[in-house]
């Protein structure tokens, strides 16, 4: 009785946390929605297609990312070479990129695709197909790294035995590799799923408003009709989609097999002639998706009409301010990190929290299910529209009792809700694959629990752990939806003033707007680097 | 099993959390306490201003208002236009400030009908939304370039011009109003068939339009001709010292950009005070550079490179349109010839 107490008083926090930021706008945004009467909207054609385009393509992104992703992290995590850690931060640099800058970006292939339709294949006419390049494009880094982070710590006695026996690379990966990452790749493809399946931006401006998803009808029902009853509806299948996502994942990755984890500073082989195929597959990928359009950005960041110069980031610190900007960029790039570093905090200590606690060991069906249950309340607030959470906060917190709408905290705090899933998704089945013998020996062995996780579980994570900060930093640093409707006065962050340089015309405003981004892509690979340096581990640590 | 499977780290963690949160209640109790004061004849010395994403004041501009009224101003982006207005109609019941402004006369609209104004809409400025082209292009073409919408369905203008897409941008609903105004009720529909046919690009919105596909900005896009605004020419002058686009000054529909005090504002006084600044030579001066639309008092003196370049609709259209009525059903019609 008293452990169920215990049990209860520590996921009150977390449960706190999500409960006022999420689940009580989303209620009140629902109840109008439905007293406006979502019951009677009639769902046409139109929104059955929207439904319809919106979870294929989220399954072909997904799948293309995995079948790129693996053999990514296979390269990247599994075997060394030089510039290696330079590739492992350059994939997740997308992410943070606004959707405009994506559009300009892919210009760089509309060009090439130019070329390609002088042999008769013409992509172009197909926004669908940017969309889908752009989903990969943005997402790539999440199995690569979130798998990737838990092949590290594996043990490469099998694969190597499998190899010695004459298994070729391939046979190994499907036998051996493949299903000890299985928590890890369904983990992943569980988040990419849902990313593509409420992207907005992307398939906004690369489908020129003429391709519809849930996410996009959803926006215009609220923003532009004020229609809630539609918009409430749609979110509800939002939702559905969601649990069934998760469900599907339990499905999958359920059973996951408890792994032999080594330190991940164990010496790896180096990249050689026999891992042809996953280099013939990831080098085109890292350096023909990622890096042509990240490149282009920097391009036009130092391009200015007399030239190629800082111009750009000149103008920045002086006509900037006193033009367009009510903050300097100086100021907003403070804000933007200030804002970054409360709700990575955050989003790390509760996101761990519910990842350690969904961990312990399930003894019974109904345990099980309250734990589906209670991982399903972390992970909502990533399946539901922006839009109509962002509304649901205008009702909420506008008034009484608590008026967040109305603080600079609003913003990283709704960033830490974002990304507060995104850190328990790949924390949790790490957790789960470390064999519960581990945890078990360093208890007989006199360790506390705080002791076990600190000093056993978290050391066997660590890469996880570090993609796990990384993604929520990236997640707080290009966040535009939240700063852009709640920002007043000089709160403004990195986003929100390229934002407002790049809606307006001339060639100095996109310069400045295009050096924004630049700044934007080198502060988060700064800040990416940093998480994931590689600290010495204390020699207590080591000498377990 | 052994002793518990929760640490007592957990318990201070739990405690950690529970700080943050309460200290969060604290600090934006405090922001609450200070509002609940009642309205009184003279201003209270703060205000929020709810704006659509494009308005800007400088500081020099609210050091100026503080130093007359001294009340300071809050300003708060709701998005576009539209959002701008929906979001005023969601939160009428608890305002989400004292006075707006970029409501215009697309949706103003929407927001009489609901209420969300005490006393009236005051025009601050207004912008022309017209085709513009890319001088150099037609120039290296030997194409003369088009003098009036009607031209861009013809062939010599095919797989030419790109347009935003009304439903989700505002710059698009405002030309789709104008050929309704222009083409009549009767034939906007075929104006925008033989449009589609002849090869226009739709574009989500006005950044992708001008950057990614107009072939007269730094982004040098394929599309010669594109869904702009009349000022936009004054913000693409060349090396030479002109301009190396311009506007078709026909099919531009005029936008109004409304400013106002919201029903049920805690500080009316201010937001009225405020208002009288937006309409002052101080502010009305700086809104050509600062939000490229027309200063509304005609009186104002305009940017050099503005009285050359950026050139007024000659007949501009939509001023007898019942947007509010109709904007549902043409975006309909509309998403039919399109989807």
């Amino acid at each position: 009785m008293v452990r169920y107490l215990r049990l209860i008083a520590v996921w009150a926090a977390p449960l706190l946390f999500v409960a006022v930021l999420f689940y009580w706008p989303l209620t009140r945004i629902l109840a109008l929605g439905f007293q406006a009467g979502a019951n009677s909207v009639e769902l046409g054609h139109s929104t059955i297609a929207a439904v319809w385009f919106t979870v294929w393509q989220a399954a072909l992104s997904t799948v293309i990312c995995l079948l790129l992703g693996i053999p990514g992290a296979y390269i990247l995590y599994r075997r060394r070479f030089r510039g290696r850690n330079f590739l492992r931060v350059l994939i997740t640099l997308p992410l943070v990129l606004p959707t405009i800058v994506i559009a300009i970006a892919f210009v760089a292939f509309q060009k090439l695709n130019d070329v390609y339709s002088i042999f008769g294949i013409d992509q172009n006419s197909n926004p669908v197909f940017w969309i889908i390049a752009a989903h990969v494009f943005i997402n790539y880094s999440l199995s690569v790294r979130s798998i990737g982070g838990v092949w590290a710590t594996l043990d490469p006695e099998l694969e190597e035995a499998a190899e010695l026996a004459g298994a070729g690379r391939f046979r190994t990966l499907i036998a051996i590799s493949l299903p000890q990452l299985r928590s890890a790749i369904v983990s992943s493809a569980a988040l990419t799923f849902l990313f593509c399946a409420t992207s907005y931006g992307v398939i906004l401006i690369l489908g020129g408003g003429l391709v519809h998803s849930l996410e996009t009808e959803i926006a215009s029902a609220a923003v532009q009709y004020l229609d809630l009853g539609k918009a409430a509806l749609l979110a509800m299948f939002q939702t559905g989609l969601t649990i069934a996502a998760l469900g599907l994942s339990t499905r999958i990755g359920r059973r996951a097999v408890s792994l032999e984890q080594i330190d991940e500073s164990t010496r790896l082989p180096r990249l050689s002639r026999r891992d042809w195929a996953a280099i013939a597959i990831t080098a085109p990928t890292i350096f023909g998706l990622i890096a042509i359009p990240l490149l282009s950005v920097f391009v036009r960041a130092f391009q200015s009409p007399t030239g190629w110069n800082l111009d750009n980031f000149t103008l920045l610190a002086t006509r900037g301010e006193r033009e367009l900007l009510n903050v300097t960029v100086l100021e907003a790039a403070g804000n933007s990190l200030r804002n970054l570093a409360i709700s990575t905090t955050l989003a790390v200590i509760i996101g761990s929290a519910v990842s350690f606690l969904l961990s312990r060991n399930i003894r019974n069906r109904g345990h099980q299910f309250a734990t589906w249950l209670l991982d399903l309340a972390f992970l909502l607030p990533m399946g539901i529209s922006s839009v109509v959470l962002a509304f649901g906060y205008l009702i909420t917190f506008n008034g009484q009792p608590f008026a967040l709408r109305t603080s600079w905290l609003a913003v990283p705090l709704i960033q830490s809700l974002m990304a507060t899933p995104l850190v328990i998704r790949m924390l949790y089945p790490a957790l789960e694959s470390i064999s519960p013998e581990q945890r078990e020996a360093a208890a007989t062995a006199g360790a506390s629990a705080a002791q076990t996780w600190w000093f056993i579980e978290l050391g066997i994570i660590r890469h996880v752990f570090v993609t796990a900060i990384g993604f929520a930093a990236i997640a707080s640093i290009g966040e535009y939806g939240a700063a852009s409707l709640l920002t007043f006065g000089n709160q403004a962050t990195l986003p929100t003033v390229l934002f407002q340089l790049i809606s307006r015309p001339g060639s100095t405003n996109f310069g400045m707007a295009m050096a924004i981004a630049a700044i934007l892509i080198l502060l988060t690979y700064v800040v990416v680097t940093l998480v994931a340096v590689r600290r010495p581990r204390p020699a207590w640590l080591a000498s377990r | 099993m052994h002793k518990s499977y929760i640490p007592k780290f957990a318990y201070k963690l739990a405690a950690a959390i529970a700080v943050v949160g309460l200290s969060t209640a604290a600090l934006t109790g405090c922001a609450s306490a200070t509002d609940s004061s009642t309205p009184s004849a003279s201003p209270l010395p703060e205000l929020t201003l709810v704006t659509h994403d494009s308005f800007s004041m400088s500081k020099e501009q609210l050091a100026q208002f503080k130093t007359q009224t001294g009340i300071t101003v809050n300003i708060v982006k709701a998005g576009d236009a539209g959002a701008l207005t929906n979001k005023l109609v969601l939160t009428k019941d608890t305002p989400i400030g004292d006075a707006f402004f970029g409501i215009d006369n697309t949706f103003s609209g929407v927001a009489l009908q609901n209420k969300i104004v005490s006393g009236r809409l005051t025009a601050i400025d207004y912008g022309d939304v017209c085709m513009n082209y890319d001088k150099a292009w037609f120039k290296a073409k030997g194409i003369s370039a088009p003098t009036s919408i009607d031209q861009l369905v013809e062939p010599t203008y095919k797989n030419l011009t790109v347009v935003e897409n009304p439903s989700t941008s505002s710059t698009g609903l405002a030309f789709l109003a104008a050929t309704v105004a222009k083409y009549g009720n009767d034939g906007w529909q075929d104006y925008w068939t033989k449009l589609k046919a002849n090869g226009v690009k739709v574009t989500a919105g006005w950044e992708d339009a001008y950057y990614t596909d107009f072939s007269g900005s730094t982004g040098k896009g394929k599309y010669p001709v594109v869904l702009s605004y009349a000022s936009s020419p004054a913000y693409e002058i060349r090396k030479d010292g002109t301009s190396g686009t311009a506007s078709i000054l026909d099919g531009c529909f005029r936008q109004v950009e409304y400013a106002g005090v919201l029903a049920g504002a805690k500080n009316p006084v201010g937001a009225q005070l405020l208002i009288k600044f937006l309409l002052s030579d101080a502010f009305q001066r700086g809104i050509p550079e600062s939000m490229y639309v027309y200063p509304i008092v005609k009186s104002t003196e305009l940017p050099a490179d503005w009285s050359k370049w950026a050139t007024v609709a000659t007949a501009p259209l939509g001023a007898g349109l019942d947007i509010n009525a109709n904007r549902e059903s043409w975006l309909t019609a509309w998403s039919d010839i399109f989807g």
